[in-house]
């Protein structure tokens, strides 16, 4: 599996447990942050309804960082499922070619995928998987249209601040993440290992999500199914790759689908 | 005459100098031509005859090969200009001539008619029959996509002309990826040696959601809203059970080495009944029995919000094979897994082509994509009359899906099939 490292992100990791960053002092900086992430209180949460389903979206949330460079979040509990993926490429929500809200119906969606998509893992209650970054944002641009508040993808800064405050170490990945040892080379349902400490699923594992790094350009982060639970860190970003759609057969290839990529899904999240 | 002139062909090809008796050969070598340079000739340039163009310029690359992209034909001019730009990115390998551009239901015609050493047929499958046909004709080697016929006399047509290829000594790949897939040629070799014990049946799944759809328009006639949209219309796709269960039903036939004996199954259209997804239907299962009393379980199936499965099963009385795009697993007595780096199996197929070509190992896969893509029709045929086929009534069904004439104008569309109803 290549890792590749963000350079201007290969900073000290926030919190340990991979042990690629083992520097005890690092742990020790985060002390605060960690204690505070794990009270027992119940996180506080709301539920986005996607018009025209019976379906929503849980968030929960999450505290800004201690330096105020992050600001607090709302973040997806789960990764996107094919379940809301469904509504969007497939115009779930339409009758006759219209839902009631325009903004939305002139939204670009994702083209249909020309395979299984899904890989056989498992659809309803699944993770997203072989979704591009232009497909990830098409999603929150269209969900931001029918909801009237603003989803998106988390910025890179973001993303490591969840991480760090997950609570989760290199002993405990086995309870909250779907990695190369525990997944048998598939994704699971959604939430099936326990949250970690800000109330999120799935944030170290199951599938790698697509976050935005400082040139807008798409970068993957958390880990996979695939990846071994030791290769997974804060800081480690994928930027986007040719490789991950390299057996598309069709040409021009899909901006939306990655024939490569069965570990790429995405987590939205919202400032409001 | 003919033989001798194919195999001094692929020495010409190597850089021998060409003798005067192999220019009498007609359509496979012109007088000065450079003979460094496979020459292709795309028939079909939607999505994937342009992408498989390019995977020959790939497979080129990739084996310090030349080829170039001489010859474009497409029914409708915007797909032979979108094909003709994007190949221009490749530089000169990919930089077709104005005048080796044709369009029309003719196209075909006037691609085999060029220089080309080689044609890649990727119109829809309704087409391929008569194309391949007229491209062996004409002494072009051949790669052709799946399914190659969506009829028995189709079928037959094919059988004809992968015979003459095969005296010809004319190479010839379908685009059954999986059959250059090393995750697959791996299982295979584990499969034929014995690590299951004896194969006693098989699984196969092409279930996906819906695919893509082109409206049909008012101002357009029947004809070109059927092939715009031809997914939907049997004569055209052989119906989706056809259009892609083919591949597994390949990768069943090759792992029991034989083909099935009969079948019964069964279908329906029960999402998908929309006027613009034609008649088709969205749901096929079909049970085949095989030579020795074993079994082979296929369902298709395209319905929006449903599991996907694209995969292959197959059990022996010692373990199971577990396949499918880029994965390989056997468990039981001896267990394995594919572990391995394989090359794009899209590239492959193309690899394996030109050195056929050049006179590296023989390949005419004619025969055999025939008879998978007639697997995949006697399905259709199952399904649609409500009746169990033998391999025998599929082979010899005189079913002619082919419109009479092939032109714009009035093309009234099938029926929905309905069991029990009709043929």
């Amino acid at each position: 599996m290549r890792i590749t490292l963000l350079a201007s992100m290969a900073l000290a990791c926030s919190l340990v447990w991979s042990g690629l960053v083992s520097n005890p002092a690092a742990l020790a900086d985060e002390a605060a942050a960690n204690s505070a992430a794990s009270s027992t209180a119940a996180p506080e949460s709301r539920r986005e309804p996607i018009a025209g389903t019976t379906l929503e979206i849980e968030l929960v949330k999450v505290a800004g960082s201690a330096d105020g460079s992050v600001k607090p979040l709302w973040v997806a509990r789960t990764e996107t499922l094919w379940d809301w993926q469904d509504i969007c490429i497939y115009k779930r929500d339409q009758k006759d070619g219209v839902s009631g809200n325009a903004a939305a119906d002139a939204c670009t969606r994702p083209t249909k995928p020309y395979t299984a998509a899904d890989r056989g893992f498992g659809h309803s209650g699944f993770p997203a998987v072989s979704i591009s970054f232009s497909s990830a944002k098409a999603f929150c641009e269209w969900l931001s249209a029918k909801t009237g508040r603003r989803y998106r993808l988390p910025t890179v800064a973001e993303r490591k601040h969840l991480c760090a405050r997950s609570g989760i170490t290199a002993e405990s990945m086995k309870d909250h993440a779907w990695t190369f040892e525990n997944a048998k080379d598939a994704t699971r349902k959604a939430g099936s290992l326990k949250p970690d400490a800000s109330g999120l699923f799935d944030l170290c594992g199951n599938v790698r999500e697509w976050c935005v790094a400082a040139d807008g350009t798409g970068v993957l982060m958390g880990g996979g199914f695939e990846d071994p639970a030791a290769s997974i860190a804060c800081d480690t970003a994928l930027a986007d790759s040719e490789d991950w759609n390299a057996s598309d057969p069709q040409f021009p290839k899909s901006i939306w689908w990655l024939a490569d990529g069965p570990w790429a899904g995405f987590r939205i999240v919202c400032d409001e | 005459m003919i033989e001798h002139a194919s195999v001094d062909r692929r020495t010409f090809i190597q850089g021998v100098a060409a003798s005067a008796a192999v220019m009498a050969a007609p359509g496979v070598l012109a007088a000065g031509r450079r003979a460094e340079a496979l020459r292709v000739g795309v028939i079909g340039c939607g999505g994937r005859g342009t992408g498989a163009a390019f995977n020959a310029l790939e497979a080129a690359e990739a084996t310090k090969g030349a080829v170039r992209i001489v010859a474009l034909g497409d029914l409708f001019p915007e797909r032979v200009e979108g094909a003709r730009k994007g190949l221009a990115e490749k530089g000169e390998m990919g930089t077709v001539s104005e005048k080796n551009c044709f369009t029309g239901f003719d196209a075909y015609k006037g691609v085999i008619a060029t220089d080309c050493d080689v044609v890649i047929l990727a119109t829809p499958p309704g087409f391929r029959p008569s194309h391949f046909k007229a491209a062996v004709d004409a002494g072009k080697h051949v790669f052709m996509e799946k399914p190659v016929a969506v009829d028995a006399p189709g079928v037959r047509m094919v059988l004809a002309a992968a015979a003459d290829a095969e005296r010809r000594k004319l190479s010839v790949v379908a685009g059954t990826q999986r059959r250059h897939e090393q995750c697959y040629l791996e299982a295979m070799e584990r499969i034929h040696r014995g690590d299951l014990g004896k194969v006693v049946g098989a699984r196969c799944f092409w279930n996906q959601q819906g695919l893509w759809d082109v409206e049909p328009r008012a101002d357009r006639s029947d004809m070109e809203n059927q092939v715009r949209n031809w997914l939907y219309h049997a004569w055209l796709s052989g119906d989706h059970v056809v259009e892609q269960h083919v591949h597994n039903i390949d990768v069943v036939n090759w792992a029991f080495q034989a083909v099935p004996e009969r079948c019964v199954a069964t279908g329906g259209r029960q999402s998908r009944t929309q006027t613009k997804y034609g008649h088709i239907y969205d749901h096929f299962a079909c049970d085949f029995t095989y030579p020795g009393n074993r079994f082979a379980l296929s369902m298709a199936r395209q319905q929006e919000g449903t599991d996907g499965r694209v995969q292959e099963f197959i059990h022996g009385s010692d373990g199971m094979a577990e396949l499918s795009s880029g994965s390989a697993l056997i468990t039981g007595a001896k267990a394995w897994k594919f572990a391995g780096k394989q090359r794009n199996p899209y590239v492959q197929e193309h690899i394996d082509l030109q050195s056929s070509i050049r006179g590296g190992s023989y390949l005419n896969e004619g025969k055999r994509i025939a008879e998978s893509t007639l697997c995949a029709i006697m399905i259709r045929m199952a399904a649609y009359r409500g009746k169990e086929i033998t391999w025998e009534q599929a082979m010899n069904d005189t079913e002619d899906l082919m419109p009479k004439a092939l032109q714009f104008g009035p093309n009234p569309q099938a029926p929905v099939a309905i069991p029990g109803q009709g043929a």
